[in-house]
């Protein structure tokens, strides 16, 4: 009741006029931000933070969030249409995105993403709206070896993401875990890996990394001569550019578990939507019945992550409002707009501000249909962008990129790195190693180093820290899928051999 | 009639001109850059952020201000690009402790703060030594005793090996004779977190960020270390207090001017950050986020500079962290 109450409040604040076009504007520079590689939320919220100190604080935080969500219907697009990941959680969109899109069937992995967008959108709204006080105090239960455990798991998906040869695919992630350990030592102060070069103090940036691979290095491997320049299929007329009914029927099962995998791990503060994503691509391919289809361009395989990054926004909200803790880049800059615009975020903020909690829960909801009326007629334009010829789509690819890269920091040297990141890619192509286990590395890695010291430096070196009831669980699924393959080849050399014998 | 009149105009020319000559030779002709050591949203770059909103409001300055964002490598690469400015009078960063702290131990930061022209010292961030409210300790002596008794058990989450946690823990451990562990996290929602769900003991934590944890009933404050008491916090101990005489290094927050820099433009800008720390909304922003107010001028900030620099370095040799310079 108390719930339907604080619903009905927060609608009558969500829907006054102002608060709609708040609600309306945030979720088009969402999308416009996404679309954008590079230029990600925090960026464009600190930027426009300044302009907010004027305007009323639940509009004005309607309006922040409205681009933080936003964003992530917006990042599918370039993954999609360019192989260009728009933000960094949607990078594993452009596994199977860019491969339907070769099909000619972009406009249904845009569609799709949309549509798993509203879905997880609308339903990490619901959980946040019904459980966030009981589940806030399950994430703080997380600590450093749950985080270990759950970046193994991660890191074991890797069995899932490899091509032809679990060998290729592991050494592409150990090159991935290494780019992850560059830069300044957090326990140290080292300096590893740096090369004397002031600009790798810092590590190097997973996106410039996720482009250089996989767009710089799709262009390069279509350049060759050989190759003709042709252009991708985009089939005629406006309902063909849809997904079909039983394209939704497909992605039935990636819909919850998009919305489940990112809500939960939305609300832990040391994970983050790029893992989530991976997590969900990965559960939806164990479970999938044609396992060997993803990659190159199931529809599932659209849907589960996109969902997740979008149910992972809704999951933030959940520590950064009932805890005061930020979990993200993001979350952490909308707590220091709350302190500016005079609230107090904090155990207390929903008791103290129950106006501005609601009417926030309320605009989420307005904010994923908005997003979803204002991207799908987007998805006919933009797969119309798949009729240029090669010559105009391929400068077209690196521009953007480049473009892209060159926002985040301003930085020549990382348009080097791009440059080099990109060579890296066509090589892995060339030699037949996949691309995806080199980015789950370094997506993890990096977590999964710091949390294991965490670890053993708050049980000084014991490891049975990490066989606490969570971790224990998470662990023994990793050993299991590692094991999977191992089985599954001695059984067939088995076989060989008993047809040998026979 | 007529006389006075012109006696008058020409009085109020010759002050003006006057006044214009003692302290405002110099005055910025183009946007000034303010750069930052932080992508936007980090600290650095929303008190850069905040702090143009405030000039702009206050009316201070004839030329607009932006930032500039040059993250990588802990200010390093900032600390570059302002120093590439020679002698320029429109470029000035913000600075933090942090930028002091990593060229201490980073030998690939080419430029420090010594090759910077010091303009203004503008905050001190104040923190506070906080433990759970259901935890044993009530001062932070039965802390220290415990850590002394049983050392190594006892556990604190902070941010890196450099950063003021860990100092703060370091001075503790040297003067008392205790040992405790530090878990490092990067951020800090988890360093809180870490602490509510029970992973760690203690935790220093900036006044703004426990204030509201502490309402709710679920953090308690130990100590406060600040040079005057927070107003947010009276009946909080300082360290001297809670029974040890240490000094603490200060957290700062200043404005530094590339290399060369015009003595007018030095002075110029002085005093419009002097003009800042005394309005409005630069107290109204100190104490919603709780920091002190600590203004100072160029020759200042470069003294106190030198004293945190080599506080830190004997800092990190009695921690065994490998200092560069």
């Amino acid at each position: 009741m108390d719930i339907l109450n604080g619903l009905m409040q927060g609608f009558s604040v969500a829907l006054t006029p102002m608060n709609l076009v708040m609600c309306f504007l945030g979720c088009l520079l969402g999308t416009i931000v996404g679309v954008l590689p590079g230029l990600g939320p925090p960026a464009t919220i600190a930027m426009l933070l300044p302009l907010t100190f004027k305007m009323d604080p639940t509009g004005a935080m309607i309006m922040l969030a409205g681009i933080y969500y936003g964003a992530k219907y917006g990042g599918s697009t370039t993954s999609i249409l360019l192989n260009v990941p728009g933000e960094s959680s949607s990078v594993v969109t452009c596994l199977d995105g860019y491969q339907m899109a070769r099909k000619g069937r972009a406009g249904a992995a845009l569609g799709i993403s949309a549509i798993a967008s509203f879905v997880a959108g609308t339903i990490g709204t619901v959980l946040l709206m019904l459980v966030a006080p009981p589940l806030a105090k399950l994430s703080l239960a997380f600590s450093s070896p749950e985080y270990f455990a759950l970046m193994v798991l991660g890191l074991a998906m890797v069995v899932l993401l490899a091509g032809d040869s679990l060998t290729k695919a592991l050494l592409a992630m150990t090159f991935g875990l290494w780019i992850a350990g560059m830069g300044t030592d957090l326990f140290t102060a080292t300096s590893r890996f740096t090369f004397g070069q002031t600009e790798l103090l810092g590590g190097i940036d997973f996106v410039i990394v996720a482009i250089g691979i996989f767009a710089v290095g799709e262009v390069m491997a279509n350049m060759e001569p050989e190759k003709p320049l042709d252009m991708l299929p985009v089939p005629k007329g406006l309902k063909n550019l849809f997904p079909t009914l039983q394209d939704l029927k497909d992605c039935r099962f990636a819909f919850m578990n998009g919305s489940i995998i990112g809500f939960f791990i939305g609300i832990l503060p040391g994970a983050g939507a790029t893992i989530s994503s991976f997590l969900s691509y990965g559960l939806e391919k164990a479970v999938s019945k044609h396992p060997e289809k993803f990659g190159t361009g199931v529809i599932e395989g659209v849907a589960a992550p996109e969902g997740a990054n979008n149910a992972d926004t809704a999951g933030a909200m959940v520590p950064l409002l009932t805890l005061g803790i930020p979990g993200s880049g993001t979350t952490a800059i909308l707590l220091a707009a709350l302190v500016l615009w005079g609230f107090k975020p904090g155990p207390m903020f929903i008791e103290d501000s129950p106006a501005m909690f609601w009417g926030l829960v309320a605009s989420m909801y307005i904010g994923n249909v908005v997003l979803l009326i204002l991207n799908l007629p987007l998805v006919a334009v933009f797969a119309q962008l798949l009729r240029m010829p090669g010559y105009v789509m391929y400068p077209l690819i690196l521009g953007v990129s480049m473009v892209g890269i060159y926002t985040i920091n301003s930085s020549i040297f990382q348009l080097c790195l791009l440059a080099v990141f990109g060579l890296v890619g066509y090589a892995m192509r060339k030699l037949d190693f996949p691309t995806a286990p080199l980015v789950l590395g370094l997506v993890l890695g990096d977590s999964m180093e710091k949390a294991l010291r965490q670890s053993l430096m708050m049980s000084q070196g014991d490891l049975s820290i990490l066989l606490r009831p969570i971790p224990a669980v998470l662990l023994s699924i990793a050993a299991f899928l590692l094991l999977v393959p191992l089985i599954k080849k001695f059984n067939s050399v088995r076989a060989q051999v008993i047809d040998k014998e026979a | 009639m007529k006389l006075s009149k012109t006696v008058c105009s020409l009085a109020i020319a010759a002050l003006a001109g006057f006044a214009g000559f003692a302290h405002a030779q110099w005055k910025p002709t183009k946007p000034i850059e303010i750069i930052v050591h932080t992508a936007p949203g980090g600290g650095n770059d929303l008190l850069a952020r905040a702090m143009v909103q405030m000039l702009e409001k206050e009316n201070l300055l004839p030329v607009r201000m932006q930032v500039l964002n040059r993250p990588g490598g802990n200010g390093a690469v900032a600390a570059a690009a302002i120093a590439e400015k020679k002698g320029e009078p429109h470029t000035l960063g913000v600075v933090s402790s942090a930028w002091i702290a990593n060229a201490l131990v980073t030998r690939e930061a080419k430029v420090t703060l010594h090759d910077l022209t010091p303009v203004a010292g503008l905050l001190q961030e104040p923190a506070l030594i906080a433990v759970r409210s259901d935890s044993p300790f009530k001062t932070l002596k039965e802390f220290i005793e415990v850590a002394k008794a049983k050392p190594g058990t006892l556990k604190q989450s902070g941010g890196s090996v450099t950063s003021r946690d860990n100092i703060i823990r370091q001075t503790l451990q040297h003067s008392t004779g205790a040992k405790w562990a530090f878990v490092s996290f990067p951020g800090g929602g988890e360093r809180l977190a870490a602490l509510l769900g029970g992973h760690v003991d203690m935790m220093v934590i900036e006044p703004q960020e426990a204030g509201e944890q502490i309402r709710a009933g679920k953090l308690r404050v130990l100590t406060q270390i600040s040079d005057k008491p927070l107003s947010g916090f009276p009946n909080v101990p300082n360290l001297k207090q809670s029974g040890f005489d240490v000094g603490s290094t200060p957290q700062i927050r200043a404005v530094m001017a590339p290399p060369d820099f015009p003595k007018d433009a030095l002075a110029y800008y002085e005093d419009l950050f002097l003009k800042l720390s005394k309005t409005g909304s630069w107290k109204k922003y100190v104490d919603d986020y709780q920091l002190e107010d600590s203004y100072m001028n160029g020759a200042a900030l470069g003294k106190t500079i030198a004293a945190i620099e080599n506080d830190l370095r004997n800092q990190y040799q009695q921690a065994g962290v490998k200092t560069v310079r």
